[in-house]
């Protein structure tokens, strides 16, 4: 086989919206899509009021955050694997080798990314904000409601780098996912399975949808960013 | 430090302040009474200590020792040298700055202040004359009891700090008490009823306005005008 042909088969593949290669995309964005809508749920709020509050723990939480934030995927993997497996607390859950696990797996990697860059939202913010919150005698409710109001704008692109860790992750996945055909197969699983099969084609294909969605994720935050830094919204 | 009512001649006061930061006395000992319905000026160098009683009076910040009488916070308002402002447009922002106005006061504040034209705009998009009116009227409109001004029209042209004396005269007439910082001796002439002159962190001087520019008591207070 020459060099060029696995990018033409993959090519067609794409062209011709291959249904396996289609439900694999549509899995890995639906995984990806909840695990950084549920970091984010739990993320903003956490950050806001890490930056805006000083409470017994704080510290704890800030340390272990920061220390998820450069945990590898495999071993977040694997300890997810270990608690959720039959024998581990959580088995009950029966939700090993499950999208599920995955969504888990990626919400695990991606919160403490949306914890951090949230409080350092936030904490600019606050700095910038309370010698007015105190002229004002605000309270801890309306600080917390105007930080995430006024930092709506970073938390766009916050949200996309999420976003953008979720969709390429694959050593956590893998492990809680088992990597399924038509069940737990995702974007990264298939290229790192095809590729070791010595099928190019099909994992090229995949590796293409990737590049494509990191490109319009990074296209998307730069113009978000410009616009709203003309706009005068940006922190 | 307690911040009950101020005894009833004066509307704040201040015993005994004292703040150090880097073996540094910034504040030393100061004691002061702002006058109630007056416009009272602080006056002096750089490094004087202005802001810093300013701050502590309206509570942004708190003293090593000393005590500071001031009326509940919702009666004061501060204007800061440098506004502060939301990212949101400057109608919600004003909306911050005094929540609960009638649509049609909220155009009258911004017809006054002859920002009518910028109602909907970021607020942040704002020149800087502009943003410092829009703190001010924030801060008229909830018709405070006490209004704190730090160096408020340092940066603006002559037309805006125009319309800051004409408010703040107006304010003051209607009641409200000025305690405002300043280095510029035209602008203490203009508007000041009362003078306090600090000097290194001490209250040199205080005295009203025509007895401060006439016949300047202390020797720090005849050097400042001197080269002002």
């Amino acid at each position: 086989m020459d060099f060029l042909a696995p990018f033409t088969i993959a090519f067609v593949m794409l062209a011709n919206a291959d249904p396996e290669l289609m439900a694999i995309i549509q899995l890995s964005l639906g995984i990806s899509f909840s695990a950084v809508g549920v970091s984010l749920a739990i993320g903003l709020p956490l950050g806001a009021i890490l930056a805006s509050t000083r409470f017994p723990g704080r510290s704890i939480i800030i340390v272990t955050s920061n220390t998820f934030l450069g945990m590898p995927p495999v071993v977040v993997g694997l300890a997810i694997y270990v608690l959720i497996s039959q024998s581990g607390p959580f088995g009950w859950l029966d939700i090993l080798y499950t999208p599920y696990a995955m969504a888990l797996a990626q919400t695990v990697l991606v919160l403490p990314i949306a914890i951090a860059l949230s409080r350092q939202v936030f904490e600019t913010l606050n700095n910038e904000y309370t010698p007015l919150f105190k002229s004002l005698g605000a309270s801890r409710w309306v600080r917390i409601k105007t930080l995430v109001m006024d930092g709506r704008i970073a938390l766009i692109t916050i949200a996309l780098a999420c976003f953008g860790r979720a969709i390429s992750e694959v050593g956590a996945v893998i492990i809680v996912g088992g990597n399924i055909r038509h069940f737990t197969r995702v974007m990264t699983t298939a290229i790192a399975l095809e590729t070791s099969k010595g099928e190019l084609a099909i994992a090229l294909a995949l590796g293409l949808v990737l590049l494509a969605i990191a490109f319009t994720v990074n296209i998307a935050s730069q113009i978000l960013r410009r616009h709203f830094k003309q706009a005068g919204l940006d922190v | 430090m307690s911040r009950p009512a101020p005894k009833k001649q004066s509307i704040a006061s201040a015993a005994n302040l004292c703040i150090t930061r880097n073996h540094k006395r910034l504040l030393n000992n100061v004691s002061l009474d702002v006058e109630p319905a007056k416009i009272s000026l602080l006056l002096g160098h750089n490094g004087a200590g202005k802001t810093l009683l300013l701050s502590l009076l309206h509570g942004l910040i708190k003293a090593d020792s000393g005590t500071v009488l001031a009326p509940p916070r919702q009666q004061q308002r501060m204007v800061f040298q440098k506004p502060i402002i939301l990212r949101r447009s400057a109608r919600d922002h004003f909306e911050f700055l005094c929540p609960g106005l009638t649509e049609e006061a909220v155009a009258q504040w911004f017809a006054k202040a002859q920002l009518s034209h910028r109602i909907h705009s970021p607020a942040r998009q704002l020149s800087g004359g502009e943003a410092q009116k829009l703190a001010l009227i924030g801060a008229l409109a909830c018709e405070p009891k006490l209004l704190f001004l730090d160096e408020p029209t340092a940066h603006l042209d002559f037309e805006a700090t125009r319309f800051f004396e004409s408010q703040i005269r107006s304010a003051n007439k209607a009641g409200t008490s000025i305690l405002m910082t300043s280095h510029n001796r035209a602008q203490a002439e203009r508007l000041a009823d009362h003078i306090i002159f600090m000097d290194q962190g001490k209250i040199a001087e205080t005295a009203t306005a025509t007895t401060f520019f006439k016949t300047p008591s202390s020797a720090a207070a005849k050097l400042y005008l001197d080269h002002n």
